[in-house]
């Protein structure tokens, strides 16, 4: 099929190579900095284009990507699927859950299947915790704590930094933990956070979820750290406990010297056969020629957002926000 | 030479802190008293003294101090009859179950003109020290926010009884931390959030995880789990975790992560073994010095009673789901 990518930084590049993988075809990529769309064409001896509205309802364009700044997805995924185009976004799916209803309302209307990369879900390492948890091999689970982050993201241009737009890490990164745990053990009641959002920039955030079935959780994200990214899960039942910990890897190397001069820091590795991105493409490919159901389904990216979004409005009000 | 009794051991931590008073030249350890009588002599045998059934006749008995390692509720009344009897007193955590009796506990001891600490032995961890020297040197700047864990195995006995803890995890897996984070930053607590329940399934009514949200003066924020709910097959008891994010950097303390792995085929059970410092020592030879030299040990009973306002509010806010000011 063949494919548009729309946002030509970080996330559009990897995921113009896996849909490439997966048996797409990328036909165009578009950036409103045309250098940035140019180079991302090039790799794929694709056209580039800076008007991406436009690029998006082309009538040789099949399916679209979208891995712009969160608060454009909106309006892009609309456009593709009010002419027909089936949709990949990039999580957050929209800044506002009224935007998520709207968007998932026309997206609906028009038929058009859309897969949001909530990627965390395709983690061989989640989906072993939760094959566990589904299994009922730690019994009841009352209590699952997250973690992940590192370094402020150095994201192309300053979006990032700015919390309007991106949310900050509780927003646009544990948004994947909030994301999976709802996987996992359905929707919860009630939110709570604490946030740091500051300008300087760096970012902390505690979300703590409450679920009707007795289980609370808590969910940390950093972006706060000098350096280095981690990411911690712990899963407590009546009967056992799941933990993880990406600091426990296969691979942990240190070079002598690096292109900045000094030695570098212990840089862990874990190789995986298929990354969970590519599993991303692979599902969404599999639903459009099988019509086999997704991992993530529209309706699991609205939530993502009513509660990340309810999360930030509390750690303003200090309130519970009820879901 | 400081003449040491230690009242009831219905807390398990009295074993450690009997070991310690035994260890020290400046202390002796005059006598056991316990409301259970089989508890108290067996425990008076193994700690080599003497089990004295009547409290009247305890309190008598040539002491200048007692440890209190009762069930929490029990803290108050003994810590009264001991003031009264012109001892110094050592409470076991939390210092009391209610904010009334904690103020009763402090006035007790102030007009008896005793001594009064509360034992929050993490103080005399090596890594907690460390950090803390770390942090009062301005190594990390400004600190913005912490996480914080106490986690750990369910106790069982009277910790899961109301009656005799005044609560759950969240009173018992509270304290120590909420003291930690007032003594290494220098901050006292303005606010608390608090979702707990009975969630693990553990022998009790009473609620087994907590996670608390604090605001500290200046604005740092703070979350905390206490918590009842590592498996009966963890390696260890459980833990104390604090990550402090701060202007100059990041400083993550797993206060126990100093552990051989222990693998056991007669348990077949892995475990962790803490070979760090001796925290209980450390507290008990603080207590032993203040009785000695006749001033306020360095751990008071108001530190106990800040910790316990923490617990109060935190039951406070699960039970209105509103944030609670402290």
């Amino acid at each position: 099929m063949r494919l548009a990518v729309i946002g030509c930084g970080g996330m559009g590049t990897i995921h113009a190579s896996l849909a490439a993988r997966c048996g797409f075809e990328v036909v165009a990529c578009g950036d409103s900095r045309l250098d940035k769309a140019k180079a991302l064409a090039e790799q794929h001896n694709a056209e580039a284009a800076d008007d991406c509205l436009a690029l998006v309802k082309r009538p040789d364009v099949e399916v679209v990507a979208v891995a712009t700044p969160t608060p454009t997805h909106g309006a892009y995924v609309r456009a593709a699927a009010e002419a027909g185009k089936h949709v990949f976004c990039e999580k957050p799916f929209t800044r506002t859950p009224e935007e998520g209803e709207e968007t998932l309302a026309a997206v609906k209307r028009s038929g058009v299947k859309l897969l949001v990369g909530h990627v965390v879900r395709y983690f061989q390492e989640f989906e072993a915790i939760r094959e566990r948890v589904q299994n009922g091999s730690i019994g009841k689970v009352g209590f699952v704590k997250t973690y992940r982050g590192g370094i402020y993201p150095r994201g192309e241009g300053a979006w990032f930094h700015d919390y309007a737009q991106s949310g900050g890490v509780v927003f646009d990164s544990s948004i994947h933990d909030l994301d999976w745990i709802r996987y996992v053990f359905g929707n919860p009641t009630r939110v709570y956070c604490q946030a740091l959002q500051r300008s300087d920039p760096l970012d902390y955030g505690m979300v703590t979820m409450w679920f009707d079935q007795g289980l609370i959780t808590h969910t940390i994200g950093t972006w706060a750290h000098p350096g280095g990214f981690r990411v911690k899960v712990e899963v407590c039942g009546d009967q056992g406990m799941v933990t993880l910990d990406s600091k426990e890897a296969p691979i942990s190397a240190m070079m002598r010297e690096t292109a900045g001069g000094g030695p570098s820091m212990i840089v862990p590795g874990s190789p995986v056969p298929v990354s969970p991105y590519q599993l991303e493409w692979e599902d969404f490919a599999a639903w459009m020629r099988d019509g086999r159901t997704p991992r993530v389904q529209p309706e699991d990216a609205v939530w993502a957002v009513r509660i990340a979004h309810g999360a930030l409005e509390s750690a303003r009000t200090g309130a519970p926000v009820a879901l | 030479m400081a003449k040491i009794g230690i009242m009831s051991f219905a807390h398990m931590h009295a074993e450690a802190y009997a070991a310690s008073v035994n260890r020290r030249s400046d202390a002796q350890l005059v006598a056991v008293w316990d409301d259970d009588p089989k508890r108290g002599a067996d425990a008076a045998k193994r700690h080599n003294t003497r089990f004295v059934d009547d409290l009247d006749a305890f309190l008598d008995s040539g002491l200048e101090g007692v440890v209190i390692t009762s069930e929490n509720v029990k803290h108050r009344e003994l810590t009264e009859r001991a003031a009264a009897a012109g001892l110094w007193v050592l409470s076991e955590k939390p210092l009391a179950t209610t904010i009334e009796d904690g103020k009763a506990m402090i006035e007790a001891c102030r007009s008896a003109g005793v001594g009064l600490g509360t034992a929050f032995p993490c103080r005399y961890i090596p890594s907690i020290q460390a950090v803390r020297a770390e942090l009062e040197a301005g190594k990390y700047g400004d600190i913005y926010a912490v996480t914080c864990t106490n986690n750990g195995q369910f106790p069982g006995g009277w910790f899961g009884v109301e009656a005799l803890s005044g609560g759950g995890a969240t009173m018992d897996h509270t304290v120590h931390v909420a003291d930690l984070l007032r003594w290494m930053l220098g901050k006292e607590f303005v606010s608390v959030y608090c979702e707990n329940g009975h969630l693990m399934g553990r022998d009790t009514a009473l609620d087994d995880v907590g996670v608390l949200h604090l605001e500290m003066d200046g604005g740092t924020i703070v979350s905390h789990i206490a918590s009842w709910n590592r498996a009966k097959s963890f390696p260890t008891w459980g833990d104390v975790t604090m990550e402090f994010v701060g202007e100059k950097g990041v400083v993550e303390v797993d206060a126990f992560n100093q552990k051989l792995n222990v693998y056991d085929d007669r348990t077949m059970r892995a475990q962790w073994a803490y070979w760090g410092g001796d925290p209980d020592l450390g507290l008990v030879s603080d207590f032993i010095e203040s009785v000695n030299e006749r001033r306020e040990p360095a751990i008071t009973g108001e530190d106990g009673f800040r910790a316990l306002e923490v617990t109060v509010a935190a039951y406070k806010s699960a039970a209105s789901r509103q944030r609670v000011a402290i």
